[in-house]
């Protein structure tokens, strides 16, 4: 079981990666999520060996990795440079790791194959590193790193250089090869859709800290704070600025930029009444869970005026203002508003998180759509 | 403003024909995407627009006036790259009136112009900086508003915003929709992600190998594709392909996979008679219009099995094989189910699209009110 330990490192004066902790589980897929920056490849590379520590440490099932070299760490490492050995072809890269443990040919025949089926590289193997593409040696440096057994496989942008429909179903082909491995995979990288496609867990991380970790499911839906709420979904979650008040002892919010009251969830008049009232109080909503009317009724009493309408064949993505701030609704394919429309949004504690002074303190209830496609 | 009108471009580097022959009309005022792969001859087009390529063969006409002789800085276009080269040492106010101060233009009238395109562009309080103290995406309002500042009759945009990251991109996407409704001017822009063309054009042409597939507006790309190139690129994840044998008995069609039989869409029924449904067909649909039932069902008959279930929050996306045919579905986000899980799909109908085997093209469907 792989664990960090308070793990720090600095370049210079920046603290790149601060005091982390975290503890993979048996046979699980990690991903490490944030943005350029963020710590991300430093924490691979701590783990690997390949950079101290400046404090803490890496623990492998119980024990203290700190004088075991990365050689003796039976990890394997996808490098984002992929570093493969210019001077033999893509069948000998990807033998490379096989050959070296006395594989027979037969079997590394075999196995090489295998893995260049599922990485679409089959009618490569023939030629030298020199004259691939970018994405094609990706490809070749993670069937390098996959082709060997390992407790732990470290993976660093794997599928980053490909082309977005190859990408997508390299991530699909990722996971399944992974699913057949016992043995834990920790994957760096800054899309939020190939953290939450391939990931049992996911960390999100900023500036070298742990904002959040969890399940895709829980990163998604139960953001813990506005940072990972904003940085986890497209379009991007809208956040509007409000104030809490009391009216007629109601708990209410008053949106900043407009005169607008909407009704308040009992849970923020108990947050307020414990931690006093916040500096900051941002209501977020995501675009797919807010509907819209062309006039005012019941649930949609909040008068926004039309920016563009962003028509994108399966659906419409609608971009509204209030006061300074934008906000992003989806709509189908067949309504469509003009600029400078006014329409009615409805944002009320069903389908709204609430951030008070940067960290969630309610998120909507989910009702989860069953049924089916619909037609 | 203008219209601009390409007929019979071509475009030859040495042995490279990377433009081959291509005609199109853009309307005064439209905003126009070329779409296609690295390679399909979208940068070369627009480089022949600006004037900034010769012209091998064929001509472009701005308001119906013959433009291929005319010198780049007399045609009135801007064009907008993705990397903008800021003058360092210069204000934003600086960096705005220097195509202005070039063009020898008078102090007052200057002055007015750069403040206008300022307001226009959301940069006022950027005036006095300089391009350092700017972010990159505030960088890039400064660009394209420099590029502007000589009201251009064509508006040429190269992946103005690809390198940005995914926030500022969902942003600037949504400012240059609005600059163009406000503006009018007719615009043209290169990209290689559909997501932008689609999200920003009144109308798409998509290119592949120096060829325009299909023109269109985005719900006619996305929904109508004239091809299987363009169906399989427009769309995340793309339209599902499966290849099929049509097969008529009496007056009733059938598509058949494998010995899986399928009633033809109805759309294409009085094709039958007609006998104008080939042999050999590709039965095409999106990710979205099919439907997983985990038992058989008299809707779901197209026996599947699953590869691997991806959730991605608001959707999931399941691939599944039906036989030696890799599909993708999108539907719910807590759908689960286990790799190699046996399950049954229907799929609609009316959202197929057919297209010829042999040439790939869409199998025309005779018009419906």
């Amino acid at each position: 079981m792989l664990e960090l330990r308070s793990l720090t490192k600095k370049f210079d004066r920046t603290i790149a990666v601060n005091k982390l902790d975290l503890a993979c589980k048996q046979n699980e897929f990690l991903v490490i999520f944030g943005p350029a920056g963020a710590g991300k490849s430093t924490t691979l590379r701590l783990i690997a060996g390949i950079l101290k520590p400046d404090s803490g440490a890496v623990y492998f099932n119980g024990t203290n990795l700190k004088n075991v070299p990365p050689e003796r760490r039976d990890m394997s490492m996808a490098f984002e440079n992929y570093a493969l050995y210019s001077h033999l072809s893509v069948y000998e890269n990807l033998a490379f790791p096989l050959r070296a443990k006395k594989f027979k040919d037969q079997d590394i025949r075999t196995q090489v194959q295998e893995m260049a089926a599922i990485l679409q590289i089959s009618e490569l193997l023939e030629r030298r590193p020199g004259f691939l593409s970018g994405g094609q040696r990706q490809r070749v440096a993670l069937g390098r790193t996959l082709i060997r057994d390992a407790a732990v496989y470290l993976l660093d942008e794997p599928i980053s250089h490909l082309d977005a429909k190859l990408r997508n179903r390299m991530r699909g082909e990722l996971k399944a090869v992974c699913a057949h491995k016992e043995a834990t995979v920790v994957h760096v990288t800054h899309d939020y859709r190939e953290a939450m496609a391939l990931s049992d867990r996911m960390t999100v991380l900023n500036k070298g800290r742990i904002m959040q970790l969890g399940t895709p499911d829980d990163v998604f839906h139960r953001p813990a704070n506005e940072f990972v709420a904003g940085f986890v979904g497209d379009p991007p979650m809208s956040f509007v600025d409000a104030e809490y008040i009391e009216q007629n002892e109601k708990p209410q919010f008053r949106l900043a930029q407009k005169d607008i009251h909407i009704p308040a969830h009992p849970k923020i008049r108990a947050y307020v009444k414990e931690n006093g009232l916040p500096k900051s109080l941002k209501i977020g909503v995501r675009a797919k869970d807010i509907t819209i009317a062309s006039s005012q009724d019941d649930i949609h009493h909040v008068a926004v005026e039309v920016f563009v309408t962003e028509k994108m064949g399966y659906q419409n993505i609608l971009i509204a203002h209030i006061g300074q701030t934008q906000i992003r609704a989806i709509t189908p394919p067949k309504v469509a508003f003009n600029s400078k429309d006014t329409v009615w949004l409805n944002l009320n504690e069903s389908n709204v998180h609430v951030f008070a002074d940067g960290n969630a303190v309610l998120h909507p209830k989910r009702e989860i759509k069953l049924g089916t496609n619909s037609f | 403003m203008a219209s601009v009108k390409l007929e019979n471009l071509w475009k030859r580097y040495g042995d490279v024909e990377a433009v081959m022959g291509i005609n199109l009309g853009i309307a005064d005022g439209e905003f126009m995407a070329f779409l296609g792969p690295s390679g399909c001859g979208k940068s070369s087009t627009m480089r022949m627009i600006a004037g900034l390529e010769d012209i091998t063969a064929g001509s472009i006409y701005f308001d119906g006036e013959r433009f291929n002789e005319v010198r780049p800085r007399d045609r009135k276009v801007a064009m907008a790259f993705e990397t903008y080269a800021l003058y360092p040492t210069l204000s934003v106010y600086e960096n705005l009136a220097f195509p202005l101060r070039a063009a020898k233009w008078r102090q007052d009238q200057l002055d007015q112009r750069v403040r206008e395109i300022a307001e226009i562009m959301w940069i006022v309080e950027l005036l006095d900086r300089k391009p350092h103290e700017l972010s990159s995406g505030q960088q890039q309002s400064v660009g394209l508003a420099r590029a502007l500042t000589r009201e251009p009759a064509v508006f040429l945009l190269d992946e103005p915003i690809s390198h940005l990251d995914t926030r500022q991109r969902i942003r600037m996407r949504a400012y240059l929709k609005s600059l163009h409704l406000k503006l009018e001017y007719t615009m043209i822009y290169v990209t290689h992600d559909q997501e932008e063309a689609m999200a920003l054009a009144d109308r798409v042409a998509v290119m592949n190998l120096g060829l325009i597939n299909q023109v269109g507006t985005p719900d006619e790309i996305f929904n109508n594709p004239a091809d299987t190139f363009v169906a399989g690129f427009i769309g995340e994840p793309p339209m599902n392909f499966l290849n099929c044998e049509f097969v008529q008995e009496n007056d009733h069609g059938f598509l058949k996979y494998n010995g899986i039989m399928m009633d033809i869409p109805p759309q294409y029924q009085p094709l039958i008679q007609k006998a104008e449904i080939p042999k050999r067909v590709i039965l095409a649909v999106r990710p979205f219009y099919i439907d997983i039932g985990l038992e058989k069902s008299t809707r779901h008959t197209i026996p599947a099995e699953v590869f691997i279930v991806e959730s991605l929050g608001d959707i999931s996306i399941v691939s599944v094989d039906v036989l030696e045919t890799r599909l993708q579905i999108v539907t719910r986000p807590d759908f689960r189910a286990e790799a190699k899980q046996q399950i049954w799909l229907a799929i609609d109908p009316s959202r197929t699209v057919l297209f010829d085997a042999e040439t790939e093209k869409a199998v025309s469907v005779p018009v419906q009110d």
